[in-house]
């Protein structure tokens, strides 16, 4: 069956859309990550606008991650001191990364910059994860009831742990100061609004590695700020570009609410170095898939104006 | 001497008669051997909820021993395309934006016969028929020289004929020799022809005024041109959503998010009736 979306101008089957809306609310519900890295390309793919996939994309994921954050919420697993302190440093990101973006744009090659950074900062936390999942699955295993060493204190943790504003929260019991979150909210709102990105899919690991928050948790807050910044910027793409199509969004959340629901069900279900190595598989798979993309020769040299891609 | 000059005038009144006849003979005979028609059906496409493109056919009249080629085009106008180039003799890369002006944004032509069979390169040229034409047709900027040119072209071509919005046929139109009404040849006389063509109109059309054009050819000439239009807007609930998408921005994002967060909502207390924890 056939719907014809008013915006993007084209027709779709109708499994398309569902279907894709099911794998990103499955990712969404599992790790906390908005899926803005899949959802394009793969509606790209199937002949939409780049732009209006992306904002289309945005405005599903306000939607998946509604229903992520109302499942995670009622489990206890949403941090909203730090959820908040990370959405302030997302909208300041976000207003500097528009500006950021005009500054590299007339600088050159600025695609080539920031795609270049994404496949690097992918595969370092992509690999590192893999590694450091399977060492910690092994480790279990041979020595189950060995001790529990003391925590290293690594140069990183003790320059956060030196930083002004210390907070407890609660939730995620951990200690740090509030800067660290909103810094990090400002990186990520830099990057999505660069990239077209959610940026949870960076955050996500930095989080769990650097902040050392339980990932149950990591997952419930990120899905509270991805909720809040996608619904600003399906605003401004809908407002300013025209860019969001009513039809497509509906047929994909129809799929991603569902999946989302299912993922958050697995997630409780798999212990914290599986669902570790099952985001690591995906982060160095979008990796790959992006050096492919960069060297091998496109079938088609010329692409619609205006969007990511 | 003054019967001359009568004589004169005389003889140029008759020859500007005669003239004048002759043309208006020519001009006569002209309309008259006109045969050439052209019907579309539909020619009014209403894009609705379940629109998936469709099927055009195009039928008409033509004289005997003619060839015929249709073109369906939209208005010209100009299109601006990202360009991937290498970087680094490495990365494919976006390495800027290329302007193509005097553009169709469909483009479907088919004929009985390969054009360089039926249609010499003059008259390729002269009524714009095939890629080539086009190519000397168009402009795009920003290019460095012909070489250049013809490659984005054809990443053009390429780039369109990908979402079916250009393709060339062959051999795809029906002719059959006389018609109902019309007399079957009698000796010497031979008969008109009818011919039909069933076109896929792609979906990825957008909404615009589309010409049919039917051209007649014979001896590598194009004889007889005849033109419809097909009409192709947006109907019903996609014509209001589309409008309000341009017109109401602000009220439009607000409903999307206001469908997206109680679609959420209302999934997760499904989930949570259904005892999914």
């Amino acid at each position: 069956m056939y719907f014809y979306l008013p915006v993007a101008l084209t027709s779709i089957n109708i499994f398309i859309p569902v279907g894709i809306g099911l794998a990103v609310g499955l990712l969404l519900g599992l790790f906390g990550v908005g899926g803005g890295f899949l959802i394009t390309p793969l509606l790209i793919m199937f002949g939409i606008p780049s732009t209006v996939a992306a904002a289309t994309g945005l405005n599903q994921i306000v939607g998946a991650s509604t229903s992520g954050t109302y499942a995670h919420w009622r489990v206890g697993n949403v941090d909203f001191k730090m959820g908040f302190h990370l959405l302030s440093g997302g909208f300041i990101g976000g207003l500097f990364g528009v500006h950021a973006i005009k500054i590299l744009r007339a600088m050159g090659n600025a695609d080539f910059a920031i795609k270049m950074t994404y496949v690097l900062m992918l595969g370092i936390v992509g690999t590192y994860m893999f590694i450091e999942s399977i060492q910690s699955m092994r480790k279990k295993k041979v020595e189950k009831v060995e001790e529990v060493k003391p925590e290293r204190k690594s140069g990183i943790s003790g320059f956060l742990k030196s930083l002004p504003l210390q907070t407890y929260y609660e939730k995620s019991g951990v200690t740090h100061s509030a800067l660290v979150p909103i810094i990090l909210g400002v990186f990520v709102g830099i990057l999505a609004a660069i990239m077209g990105v959610g940026g949870g899919f960076l955050m996500v690991p930095v989080m769990i590695y650097m902040l050392r928050i339980p990932m149950h948790v990591m997952v419930g807050t990120s899905l509270f700020q991805i909720l809040f910044i996608c619904i600003e910027v399906t605003f401004l793409q809908a407002y300013i570009n025209h860019t969001v199509d009513f039809i497509l969004s509906v047929l994909l959340l129809l799929g991603s609410t569902i999946g989302a629901q299912i993922g958050v069900v697995f997630n409780r279900r798999l212990k914290t170095e599986q669902l570790k190595i099952l985001l690591a598989s995906i982060v160095l798979a979008v990796t790959v898939k992006i050096i492919l993309e960069l060297t091998l020769t496109p079938s088609l040299l010329l692409s619609q104006a205006g969007g990511h891609g | 001497m003054r019967k001359f000059k009568i004589q004169n005038v005389k003889c140029k009144i008759i020859v500007f008669l005669i003239f004048a006849i002759l043309i208006l003979n020519l001009t006569f005979l002209d309309k008259a051997s006109a045969e050439l028609t052209v019907d579309v059906q539909p020619n009014h496409i209403g894009i609705g909820f379940f629109y998936h493109g469709g099927k055009v056919n195009v039928s008409g009249i033509t004289s005997p021993d003619t060839d015929i080629i249709m073109t369906i085009t939209s208005p010209e106008g100009y299109q601006t395309l990202k360009r991937k180039g290498k970087v680094g003799g490495l990365f494919w890369m976006n390495t800027g934006t290329l302007n193509f002006e005097k553009v169709s944004s469909l483009y479907i032509l088919t004929s009985t016969k390969k054009i360089k069979d039926i249609l010499s390169k003059e008259e390729i040229n002269k009524y714009l028929i095939g890629y080539e034409a086009l190519e000397n047709h168009i402009d795009i900027s920003p290019v460095s020289n012909e070489q250049e040119k013809m490659k984005w072209w054809l990443e053009f071509v390429k780039f369109h004929e990908a979402s079916k919005l250009y393709e060339i046929s062959h051999g795809r139109i029906t002719l059959k020799q006389g018609t109902a009404g019309i007399p079957a040849g009698g000796e010497g006389v031979k008969a008109k022809q009818t011919y039909c063509i069933s076109s896929n109109w792609p979906y990825q059309a957008v909404p615009d005024t589309y010409t049919v054009t039917v051209y007649a050819t014979r001896d590598g000439k194009i004889v007889e041109k005849a033109e419809k239009n097909v009409f192709v807007e947006q109907v019903g609930i996609i014509k209001f959503l589309a409008n309000m998408a341009k017109d109401k921005g602000a009220l439009y994002g607000i409903i999307s998010i206001v469908v997206a967060l109680s679609v959420g909502f209302s999934v997760g207390m499904i989930f949570r009736k259904g005892g999914a924890h």
